[in-house]
């Protein structure tokens, strides 16, 4: 590795342990405001008029924010779980409530051990992460759109795989659960399948690839930065944040 | 807002309130960060009819929140003193989150050498490599986020890089 690039690399891990983050109120605030700016007040009384409509419009938006509250901790009728998944995506990913697939998934594909994490990072113009919990993958494998990265672990709970894609590009998984639960990997924010479902990669119109649809156990998807990360595996919630939380850019 | 408006402006904020905070806090509004970012999401939605169909939303909207964060440092007078408000308030940001899960992967004192060695730096220099390597944003947003050509970030990136060498390897 040349000296820049090192330079590069150790600058880029620093900005990343700066933790500042927004606070959850900064939606609600930014759209308050927002309805109050976007009125227009070309009198004294149209602006008397529009500080009322704002207001009742304030309570009101309070109101449907308190209900979809209420209705969130319930989780109770699909209507509202679909809402919320919908809701709540990543980049590349769209998530949308789907059947229960029963209690069984196969274990995930197995990684091709094709490649070096360098030759996969040329590949695709990031460098892949590694999780220090599970050290040096088996098998590294890039897609041949070189869109996506994935390692492989064979570990005493079978394989572990680790998808990793640049969340900005158009390449998006959509995924059909019955159910998820959100997470957190430190600071940031990951949701996690823990009953079979569908996964299936769209095309640029958002249309279904069908080769590539296929039943996906165990799930934990969590952002770093642009990249997406999807760690697929029989392993617990609590070991899968664990393992996340350990992965770093690699080391050439 | 109406309601439509409001529930997709909703998803926007939430999508980019993340990169837009830490790009205030580097940039120069340490703990006002939050505050800054706030009142550029409220000029964004006004603006919003000034972008572009189809140009993307992130760094047009960082260009904004770089704008505000420059805004809060008006007050301070001269150019000289407004820079180094700015960068007395990023540096503690850098030096002070130890507890990061990524604190393995750079020790103590390269930290503490980086962090002294962008405070060495110009402010233009420190404002690149703050975008493109802190914030890893890319070549092009770097380059609307700070208003400069790309050829410009391109070569500021190059001397920015050679000065920190220079300055920490010079020793």
């Amino acid at each position: 590795m040349n000296v820049n690039d090192q330079f590069a690399r150790d600058l880029r891990t620093l900005g990343r342990t700066v933790t500042v983050s927004p606070t959850p109120d900064l939606t609600q605030q930014v759209l308050d405001r927002g309805s109050a700016l976007a009125t227009p007040t070309p009198s004294r009384i149209q602006r008397w008029t529009a500080g009322v409509a704002a207001t009742a419009a304030r309570w009101r938006r309070r109101a449907v924010v308190a209900l979809v509250a209420v209705l969130i901790a319930l989780l109770a009728t699909p209507p509202v779980r679909a809402a919320v998944f919908d809701w709540f995506g990543f980049a590349g990913v769209r998530v949308e409530q789907g059947p229960d697939l029963g209690d069984d998934a196969p274990p995930p594909p197995e990684v091709d051990d094709a490649l070096t994490l360098g030759e996969a990072a040329e590949l695709v113009g990031f460098a892949p992460l590694v999780p220090a919990e599970l050290g040096d993958p088996d098998a590294v494998e890039v897609s041949d759109d070189r869109v996506l990265v994935s390692l492989g672990w064979s570990t005493s709970s079978g394989t572990l795989r680790l998808d990793q894609f640049d969340g900005r590009l158009d390449f998006t998984l959509a995924k059909t659960s019955p159910g998820v639960v959100y997470a957190a990997v430190g600071p940031v924010d990951a949701l996690w399948f823990d009953r079979p479902h569908s996964v299936v990669v769209l095309d640029q119109e958002g249309n279904p690839r069908e080769e590539s649809a296929r039943l996906a156990g165990h799930t934990l998807i969590w952002p770093v930065g642009d990249l997406t990360m999807r760690l697929e595996g029989d392993v617990s919630l609590e070991r899968a944040v664990e393992i996340a939380e350990s992965a770093t850019p690699y080391d050439e | 807002m109406c309601a439509g408006d409001s529930d997709a402006y909703a998803h926007l904020v939430d999508r980019h309130a993340r990169i837009a905070v830490r790009t205030a806090a580097l940039l120069g509004a340490g703990a006002e960060a939050e505050d800054v970012v706030q009142e550029a999401f409220v000029k964004a939605y006004a603006a919003l009819g000034g972008l572009r169909p189809g140009a993307p939303f992130r760094p047009w909207f960082l260009r904004i929140v770089a704008n505000e964060t420059r805004n809060l440092h008006r007050a301070a007078g001269r150019r000289a003193a407004r820079e180094r408000r700015a960068w007395e308030r990023a540096e503690p940001l850098l030096l002070g989150s130890t507890d990061a899960p990524e604190r393995s992967a750079l020790d103590a004192d390269r930290r503490a050498d980086l962090v002294r060695g962008l405070g060495l730096l110009s402010d233009a220099h420190r404002q690149v490599v703050t975008c493109r390597y802190l914030l890893d944003l890319d070549e092009a947003e770097t380059a609307a986020v700070l208003g400069w050509p790309r050829g410009t970030v391109k070569s500021r990136l190059h001397r920015a890089l050679k000065h920190l060498r220079a300055d920490l390897e010079g020793r």
